[in-house]
């Protein structure tokens, strides 16, 4: 029996023992084939799954690896059934392979013809294979190449695509570093990625996926066509690519609800992608309005479901998906580990943060008990009105004018779902408000002002969860949300996490009604960013006036 | 040459013991004499179990005996060439095999010129083609003595055979020896047919033809096999485990074992399934205890047996009869884990249950339940025991598949080779129970195994809980307490920090180590037991090293503060009114304290006594009180916790347990065995002694000590023999083919005597031939009166009719 720091329970999570010596290293060991799934303080939790171990064949690894590292670093004996479905799970990845043949163009090639079989005779495969060649090869329809993925996923057999990229109308793009560089995390997540050919990089918020993807772009040096989410966004690729690449604007197309431009590098939205008139996706003609050599999916763990049919269409390029998280409140994982590809890059938050690339966030919950007027209306309320009604307590307004109070002078955001809520805030704090409704000019003016610290209050609604780089901002207060989504809490976290100038500590507070759904919600929400690393504190909003306070003594 | 009852009157005592202990079911119930006991073990159900228990070797000896002792001689030394064995270890297999049939007296005698004989009737139980090879006296019952062949012209003869007939006898040489005639006019009828008339081979019956007896022996070089039968090597690419890993898996499994059954029990007191109408448990109870137990169904059937097996659940024997745990699990539940296991195991070591056929289905299409009373196999703990025996012949570590422990089980009881899946089920339900670790025997298994067999000259085997506690690892009394409210205990948890958190928090993953989630609900579990925030936090932060984390602080603060905001009471009756001022004097009249008044309002009085009671109360003091709603009762229905009564217990423990021979087996010590042996004796020398002087000379037990006897001596109505001698006497003579004198008792009574040769005991019939009338008669053994030996010399007796 060693000493190591690892753990092997025989639910096939591993956990790992931060403050041991050798953490470290068994960290690095473990990271290519498990998925972390929880990081708190003491002891992080990393589970074994199909994918991870498939995305540890992609990368190259193999099973004895697997198994010689879980028996290095384990402490106690290593439950002799893990390591033989360890061993059976990965030999699983690669049997079939997606290859190209002269002769019959694509094909699916077996290892083992008994799999071939298997997977020919699956009711599932039907119409995706064409006729057979021989006992190990069969014939692919070239469209159906993202289907057939998916399909033999799901059959347990993932394929390995090694029938490569076209390679595009080739577009001369180089990165300008002057006076700043690719920081070596983003070198490696380049580098991961397109040596894979495609696959998913995941990075915290803040942490610089843009330029992750435009490395990945001066690599590829090809025709580009960037789906973001939505047009801000949009105009913050462009900008930050004009800024960080030798592209000109002239180069950069926008294709949008307002714009309609197809250039060497053109940015669409999901949302425009995904317009259906009479029943038809009229933009579908983007896909092949140029020999795209690169695809760039930002937020891939926001991807809607017309944008997996059409990514199965586009399996012959090069596909980078960019996000913050892969966990997907639809449970769609795998899908994106077989239409995007495996995951190339991943770096645990915390990680990133003790490099200094990402501002630490002091996390705090502050909990509102409601007066008895409103508990008595949340209690006989309908069941589908009562979060509405917690999220949306008056109270909570002065809560967030005691913590805007507190942080006097640092630049605010105030978040919410409700437009209500978020219009009486605005008033309330004297600040301005953007929404669905701002128009798009309004917006990147207020944005500006807030960039330049000639305003420090904003209230923003959902419009303003994903891709709004606001440098400087350094609290954000958090109202109400959709409910117990734990990507949207990481997505608000990551508005503040850039790095400040003067290394502050960023500040998240999210104001709770309590005993209510609110709560539960919150609860809920939290638990991606505490299995993160982020530790919640809670306190109750009564203390507020305490605190502020004590600290106030401090500083 | 000595019959059999005489090969065993002179066998010395310790002779007697060995062949008592290597055939059990002689000895229990003890025999009377030693007659009886070469009766019992000449009968064919006795020899049937000895086969059964003999291995491979053994059996080819036995068959090789059966064989070629016919014409005979064949003595010991003849034996290895007889069933091939040509190097040292084959001779060396062949005469271990000779001493096993000897000590068993399925083979006598024993010394080493002697001829071997077959024990009488093992012919018969070995069935029709010993070694493959036909009966020697084959086509001779259909009237044609068989013709001479010149055996050693054999191979100058099949050269001249035609083409298709080397094939023919090729097919039959190694058995079975008879072969389905081919059709007229085809290639292989012209072989045949060559082969008949050069009665190379004989006609069986219309439609098969026979390769006799010498024939085979001849083309097979006088061999009874081809070579004999070695033990299945263990395969080259058996997985070996280390120590560590085996001990390990078999401590985690011992673990979990324990801990399901305990679940397991917690589940039924709180609510006890049903019982089914046939006596098992639904299959919906079924899958409500794998979801309980987060397990397959497989194994909620193994752990439901096994709870079973041990009496720790069992039928209430109510009208609407459930299944509920039995007070024998509360004196269970207080031991420690390696105790409890080890009682676990020592339960499956012995119970004649079979949960592995839970789930499939029966003769007539039903599915069988779990805890269906039709489950039980009286063979099952013999195969466990055989199956772990493999594996505890193998060198530590040594992890063996199904395959080949049947392959060996195989080899060591060819007669009796267990069906596949339930060897499997053995190996999978030792694994569940860590009597194996990661597929090899573990050390806590070993000792479970040792207990009841203890090997001759070997150490005093360790008890089993010992050695199962040793492969746990140390219990850590340290849990790290994280702000996402888990915690993890880097390890086996000790016993108090295992309560704490049982009580505090749900498990989240057992194995190295245990992590646990705090919530709310879990907390709220701890508050309903008892326990305080205080209290509580103070007991985590003792075995936290880094204090308890805000966000848990604040969640058992949290549940705390909302804890108990509701109460909740039992009342019987209530008083209320309008004015608070009478219901306050009511509260403090000493007179009406019996009624358990208690204020919860100003204008509302809860009471202990019941509506009526309240009311005829109030009147007696003068007061005018009318009674409230229909009755007022509120009842408060608490869980029970159900138990099964002792004397259900000892049922069903008692009908669980094994009752088999191999259950006796155990229990047959050699003291008892060397106690046994003299008192046979004793027994055979005072009957002989009575007999000897009532009829002279019935009963003659060997060559050497036999009296003079003239040969008009037997006396028709004298001699009336012990049934059990009279059956001995026949068999003896069926296996020499000698003449007996029998008395038999015809359908009016009377009582015939004739000369017999008998052919076949059994079935309570006798085959025979008179030889006298040359006719072949079958009588019930019942009707035979007394069987007397004919001395060999004597002449042709008297005529049978005399003595009617």
């Amino acid at each position: 029996m060693t000493n190591g720091p690892l753990i092997v329970q025989s639910d096939k999570t591993l956990l790992l023992e931060v403050d041991h010596d050798q953490a470290e290293a068994c960290r690095r060991a473990i990271a290519p084939f498990a998925e972390l799934e929880r990081a708190p303080e003491h002891v992080h939790t990393y589970r074994l799954t199909p994918l991870g171990l498939w995305n540890a064949r992609a990368a190259g690894h193999d099973a004895e690896q697997v198994v010689d590292v879980l028996l290095e670093y384990s402490r106690y004996p290593v439950p002799h059934a893990l390591l033989v479905d360890v061993a059976d799970t990965m030999s699983r990845y690669g049997r079939l392979q997606l290859v190209q043949d002269p002769v019959h163009g694509l094909i699916l090639h077996a290892l083992d013809p008994a799999v071939l079989m298997e997977v020919v005779r699956s009711k599932r495969t039907a119409g995706l294979l064409g006729a057979r060649i021989d006992a190990t090869d069969v014939i692919v329809h070239p469209s159906e190449r993202g289907h057939l993925k998916q399909v033999l996923l799901k059959l347990g057999w993932p394929a390995e695509d090694l029938a490569g990229y076209v390679d595009g109308e080739a577009h001369q793009i180089d990165l300008l570093e002057d006076g700043w560089a690719l920081r070596p995390y983003q070198k490696q997540a380049v580098d991961g990625f397109f040596h894979g050919g495609s696959g998913v990089v995941v990075l915290p918020c803040g942490a610089g996926k843009t330029l992750v993807g435009a490395g990945a772009m001066a690599r590829s040096s090809t025709t580009t066509l960037i789906l973001v989410t939505n047009t801000v966004s949009a105009r913050q690729w462009r900008d930050e690519l004009v800024k960080r690449t030798s592209l000109t604007e002239d180069e950069i197309g926008e294709y949008s609800g307002a714009r309609k431009e197809v250039r060497p590098v053109t940015i669409a939205t999901y949302q425009v992608l995904t317009t259906k008139r009479k029943g038809v996706y009229t933009h579908l003609e983007l896909l092949d309005a140029r020999d795209w050599g690169l695809v760039v999916y930002d937020e891939v763990h926001l991807l809607p479901a017309p944008i997996f049919r059409m990514t199965a269409d586009l399996q012959a390029r090069r596909r980078l998906g960019l996000t913050a998280t892969l966990v997907r409140e639809d449970g769609r994982e795998d899908e994106v580990f077989s239409l995007i590809g495996p995951k190339r890059f991943d770096a645990p938050w915390k990680d990133i943060e003790a490099q200094g690339y990402i501002a630490p966030a002091d996390c705090v919950e502050v909990r509102l008990t409601l007066p008895d007027a409103d508990r008595m209306a949340y209690a006989t309320a309908e069941p589908e009105e009562k979060y509405r009604l917690a999220a949306t307590a008056r109270g909570k307004n002065r809560v967030v004018e005691q913590l805007v109070a507190k942080h006097e002078g640092d630049p605010t955001l105030v978040i919410g779902q409700y437009l209500d809520q978020l219009h009486t805030l605005a008033e309330h704090l004297d600040a301005d408000l953007i929404t669905g409704e701002t128009t798009v000019h309004e917006r990147q003016r207020l944005f500006d002002a807030f960039r330049s610290g000639e305003i420090t209050k904003l209230v923003v609604s959902k419009v303003a969860n994903f891709s709004i780089d606001l440098p400087e901002a350094s609290v954000a207060i958090q109202v109400s949300g959709s409910f117990g989504s734990r990507q949207e809490e990481a997505q608000r976290l990551g508005r503040i996490m850039r790095p400040k100038g003067d290394g502050r500590t960023a500040h998240f507070y999210t104001v709770v009604a309590r005993d209510t759904v609110d709560q539960d919600f919150a609860a809920h929400r939290q638990r991606f960013l505490a299995e993160q690393g982020y530790a919640y504190s809670i306190v109750d909003a009564e203390d507020l006036g305490l605190d502020t306070a004590t600290e106030a003594g401090r500083d | 040459m000595p019959t059999f009852t005489g090969y065993l009157r002179e066998r010395n005592d310790d002779e007697l013991v060995a062949l008592l202990r290597s055939r059990p079911d002689l000895a229990s119930p003890s025999p009377a004499t030693l007659s009886s006991l070469a009766v019992r073990a000449t009968s064919r159900s006795s020899l049937e179990r000895a086969l059964a228990g003999v291995d491979a070797s053994v059996l080819q000896v036995l068959e090789a005996v059966v064989a070629l002792s016919d014409p005979g001689p064949l003595t010991a030394a003849d034996l290895p060439a007889a069933v091939g064995a040509t190097d040292e270890a084959g001779v060396a297999l062949v005469q271990r095999a000779l001493r096993l049939a000897v000590v068993g007296t399925l083979v006598y005698p024993d010394s080493d010129d002697a001829p071997l004989q077959p024990s009488p009737g093992l012919a018969e139980v070995l069935g029709p083609y010993p070694a493959g090879l036909a009966p020697a006296d084959a086509g001779i019952r259909r009237g044609t003595p068989p013709e001479p062949v010149d055996l050693d012209d054999l191979p100058t003869l099949l050269e001249t055979a035609p083409a298709g007939a080397r094939p023919v006898l090729d097919a039959l040489l190694w058995g079975p020896p008879v072969g389905l005639a081919p059709s007229n006019s085809t290639a292989a009828a012209a072989a045949v047919d060559w082969l008949l008339r050069r009665h190379l081979l004989l006609p069986g019956d219309s439609r098969h033809v026979v390769l006799p007896r010498a024939v085979a022996l001849a083309l097979r070089g006088g061999r009874t096999h081809a070579a004999p039968a070695f033990p299945p090597p263990v395969p080259d690419d058996v997985p070996h485990r280390s120590h560590a890993l085996v001990a390990a898996e078999s401590a985690a499994a011992g673990e979990r074992i324990v801990l399901m059954v305990a679940r397991l029990v917690r589940l039924w007191e709180q609510a006890p399934p049903g019982v089914l109408r046939g006596g098992g448990l639904g299959v919906r109870e079924l899958r409500r205890v794998a979801s309980a137990l987060e397990t397959d169904e497989a194994e909620a059937a193994f752990v439901i047996e096994l709870a079973g097996a041990a009496a720790f659940v069992a039928d209430d024997g109510e009208d609407n009869p459930s299944f509920a745990p039995t007070v024998a699990v509360d004196e269970w539940a207080v031991r420690d884990v390696p105790d409890r296991w080890a009682a676990l195991a020592r339960t499956w070591r012995s119970t004649l249950r079979t949960p592995w056929l839970v789930g499939s289905r029966d003769e007539r299409g039903g599915v069988r339940a779990a805890l269906d009373p039709e489950l039980q196999r009286t063979w099952a703990p013999r195969l466990r025991r055989a199956v772990l025996d493999v594996l505890a012949d193998t060198p530590p570590g040594t992890a063996l598949d199904a395959a080949h422990v049947l392959a060996v089980l195989r080899w060591r009881g060819p007669r009796s080779v267990p069906p596949t899946a339930a060897v499997q089920a053995m190996l999978i339900e030792a694994g569940r129970l860590g009597i194996l670790g990661a597929g090899a025997l573990s050390d806590a298994g070993r000792a479970l195994l040792l207990e009841t067999a203890p090997l001759v000259g070997a150490v005093a085997a360790a008890d089993p809980a010992d050695a199962l506690a040793a492969a746990l690892p140390p219990a850590v009394d340290e849990i790290l307490l994280q702000g996402d409210l888990t915690g993890v205990v880097p390890g086996r948890p000790g016993p108090e920090l295992d309560d704490l958190l049982d009580r505090t928090a749900h498990v989240e993953s057992r194995g190295g180590a245990l992590t646990v989630r705090f919530t709310p609900e879990s907390v709220r579990r701890a508050l309903d037991a008892g326990a305080t925030a205080d209290g509580l936090l103070a007991e985590l932060a003792s075995h936290s090293r880094s204090g308890v984390p805000q966000p848990l602080e604040y969640l058992v603060r949290d549940a705390a503060r909302r804890h108990g905001r509701l109460r909740v009471g039992s009342a019987s009756g209530y008083v209320r009114a309008d004015d608070p001022s009478l219901l306050a004097g009511l509260v403090e009249d000493p007179r009406l304290a019996s009624l358990g008044l208690v204020r919860l309002a100003p204008t509302v009085l809860a009471a202990q006594a019941p509506a009526r009671e309240l009311v005829e109360a109030l009147r007696a003091h003068g007061l005018a009180p009318v009674a409230e709603g229909p009755d007022g009762q509120v009842v408060h229905v608490v869980s029970s916790i159900r138990r099964v009564g002792r004397r259900a217990t000892a049922g069903a423990r008692r009908r669980a347990s094994d009752a088999s021979p191999t259950g006796a087996r155990e229990a047959l010590t050699d003291d008892r065995l060397l106690a046994l042996v003299p008192q046979l004796r004793r027994a055979e020398a005072e009957r002989r002694a009575d007999e000897a002087v009532r009829v002279p000379g019935t009963i003659l037990p060997s060559p050497a000590r036999r009296a003079p006897v003239p040969p008009s001596a037997p006396v028709p109505s004298a001699g009336t023999a012990d049934p059990v001698d009279a059956l001995v006497l026949l068999r003896e003579a069926a296996a020499e083919k000698a003449e007996v004198w029998v008395e038999l008792v015809g359908s009016h009574g009377v009582p015939q005597r004739r000369l017999l040769r008998p052919l076949r005991v059994e079935g309570g019939r006798l085959r025979a031939i008179d030889t006298a009338r040359e006719s072949e008669l079958t009588v019930a053994v019942h009707r035979i009166a007394t069987v007397t030996r004919t001395v060999p010399s004597a002449p042709q007796a008297d005529d049978p009719q005399e003595t009617s």
